[in-house]
């Protein structure tokens, strides 16, 4: 990738930052961009093993919260914000291993169904163990600090979370290019054939899972610190399937799609918002209205391109 | 002695209705290869619509429930026609976010009702209890399994002895053959997804007066997932009895086992079964059978 094919690139994120910056004021548009990077970075794991591996994940969302609670529980304890983001990683690395175990056995909707099984373990096992999470209560978590610099402003979260993003996708290209990806693909494509080359499948996936989950944690471990407050509900089911549109949005095979498809998840909800508004009448303040309007938005989205998860390599 | 009778019986009709919506999962699954997520929010969406007419339009039950279950039937076969074919031959995750954006709009549309949203009700029958002499069971519970037995007796019937159901069961089989064999494979996915929605609203029906009809109840139906799994993922007794089982052992959990692990219980054994038995506790009888 030389300078030119980096420009390219960043022209497009460029002018979308510099129109989002101008038509919602700087301070909101950065805070909504420190969401869409770390959206971004646990859409990647999504990416990884969805896009590239091909395997069906129903409870990324769990491997999310891994990292946020390890990150959120280290630094109220006093370890330093730096050094429990490793520790939130390799959570969602090896939240990633354990869901993938049943896949050394079987493939396909079986162990989709095992991975939504261990998401949902994982969301009552975080509202019971009250003695370290808090339970339901939920517990706060304190501003992300670096050798006693703390961020604190929308400008200096985007900012780590940019840094972040940046990394990860490094570290994927690479990972991609590596006999590591050829082998997912390998897998995703044919795993009888995939076999037969000498490719583990369950080999295969577990790494696959274990980088997703490590995406996860990553991502989970901004997010405590951005949000504030994490509790066991936010990382529901709802919040897997937003992932999981998020790369088919983004289109599952690219890992720029992940980016993209964190966009337009980020901006989904103020934009119903925003039309809700504009709505005559007290109908349109009911309760389920946002529900109904993103539920569509799926359908119409899956109607419209349904090889949304097979597009371009 | 008593007290566990009591707890098992429960637990079997609890089990009834995992078994139910199992069954409905596993019905379109078999015949359309396109998975659904959005049984629990047909089965809230079943139970509601009989209470709609039930107590707002003031129909008798017997005349509102197998109307709200042939609503949620015709909804089934119209959605399967304008939205969900688009699925077949695609990969799962397709028909996963399809059926789960169409229950999040079933589950949002419910809730933009303001009755609907703010109460939770209860289906005026089977309310009271039966003694038999010292034991003591909830008729509610009675009603459940009694009603199970008699769908799935029906359904059996409609399967194996009726034209439709039997043609119903080769497009299941073997959609190529079948359709080389000239049979009707497209009204046949529409047939499957009318019937799938159905058993499911008959499922919340049942649901009602155990658990009473609010906007989550639908959230029941992701432990119908491991009991369609425990079955085999293609076999109705199979995802009927294992919901029966989920239902007994989630009970018995809740006696031994401390607060709050009960829930955890049908997802441990999924991941349980699938290590042990990734095909299916069933899977060794149909493999022996088809060589």
């Amino acid at each position: 990738m030389d300078v030119r094919d980096v420009a390219r690139a960043a022209l497009p994120w460029a002018l979308v930052a510099l129109v989002a910056g101008l038509a919602l004021g700087v301070d909101y548009a950065l805070g909504k961009a420190t969401l869409v990077l770390t959206y971004a970075i646990a859409g990647l794991g999504v990416v990884i093993v969805v896009g590239q591996a091909g395997q069906i994940a129903l409870g990324q969302a769990a491997l999310v919260a891994l990292g946020a609670y390890t990150q959120a529980v280290l630094v109220r304890h006093g370890v330093p914000a730096l050094l429990a983001v490793p520790a939130a990683v390799l959570a969602g690395a090896l939240g990633g291993v354990l869901a993938s175990l049943p896949a050394r056995r079987l493939g396909g909707l079986y162990f989709g169904m095992s991975t939504l099984a261990f998401a949902l373990i994982v969301e009552e096992g975080l509202a019971r163990w009250e003695s370290v999470t808090h339970g339901a209560a939920g517990m706060a978590v304190a501003a992300f600090g670096i050798f006693g610099w703390q961020a604190t402003t929308t400008a200096a979260q985007a900012l780590v979370s940019l840094a972040a993003l940046l990394l990860a996708l490094l570290a994927c290209r690479r990972l991609l290019d590596l006999h590591h990806g050829r082998a997912w693909r390998a897998v995703r494509d044919d795993e009888a054939a995939a076999a037969a080359c000498g490719i583990s499948p369950a080999a295969t996936k577990m790494q696959a899972f274990l980088v997703g989950g490590a995406l996860s944690g990553l991502a989970g471990a901004l997010y405590a610190h951005w949000i504030g407050f994490i509790s066991p509900e936010q990382f529901g089911l709802v919040f897997s399937f937003e992932l999981l549109m998020l790369a088919f949005i983004g289109g599952a095979r690219r890992l720029a799609g992940a980016v993209w498809g964190a966009l337009v998840i980020v901006a989904i909800p103020p934009t119903i918002a925003l039309l809700r508004d504009l709505l005559p009448g007290e109908w349109a303040r009911a309760a389920g209205l946002e529900m109904v309007a993103f539920g569509a938005v799926i359908v119409a989205v899956v109607l419209l391109r349904p090889a949304g998860l097979a597009g371009k390599d | 002695m008593l007290a566990f009778i009591q707890v098992l019986t429960s637990g079997i009709a609890i089990g009834c209705v995992y078994g139910l919506v199992a069954l409905s999962f596993v019905l379109i699954y078999k015949a359309t290869e396109t998975v659904s997520f959005m049984q629990g929010d047909l089965l809230m969406l079943g139970a509601f619509a009989a209470l709609a007419l039930h107590l707002g339009l003031g129909w008798p039950l017997w005349l509102a429930a197998p109307v709200a279950v042939a609503a949620a039937g015709a909804l089934g076969a119209a959605l399967e026609r304008l939205a969900l074919r688009r699925a077949i031959g695609q990969p799962h995750l397709v028909a996963v976010l399809l059926t789960f954006g169409l229950g999040m709009m079933m589950r949002g549309g419910v809730a933009s009702v303001p009755a609907a949203a703010q109460d939770t009700y209860r289906l005026p029958f089977a309310a009271d209890t039966v003694a038999f002499g010292p034991l003591v069971l909830a008729s509610s519970h009675l009603w459940v399994v009694g009603a199970t037995f008699l769908l799935a007796g029906a359904l059996a019937a409609f399967f194996h002895h009726t034209r439709t159901g039997r043609v119903l069961r080769a497009c299941s089989e073997d959609a190529r053959t079948a359709a080389l064999l000239g049979w009707p494979v497209a009204r046949m996915h529409t047939l499957a997804w009318g019937l799938g929605a159905a058993v499911a609203a008959v499922a919340g029906l049942l649901l009602a007066p155990v658990t009473f009809v609010h906007l989550n109840m639908g959230f029941i139906a992701l432990k119908a997932f491991p009991a369609a799994v425990l079955g085999g993922l293609t076999s109705l007794p199979g995802a009927l009895l294992g919901g029966v089982f989920l239902g007994v052992v989630e009970a018995v959990a809740g006696l031994v086992l401390p607060e709050g692990v009960k829930d955890m219980v049908p997802y441990a054994l999924l991941l349980l079964a699938l290590l042990l038995f990734p095909q299916g506790l069933g899977a060794g009888r149909a493999a022996r059978t088809s060589v």
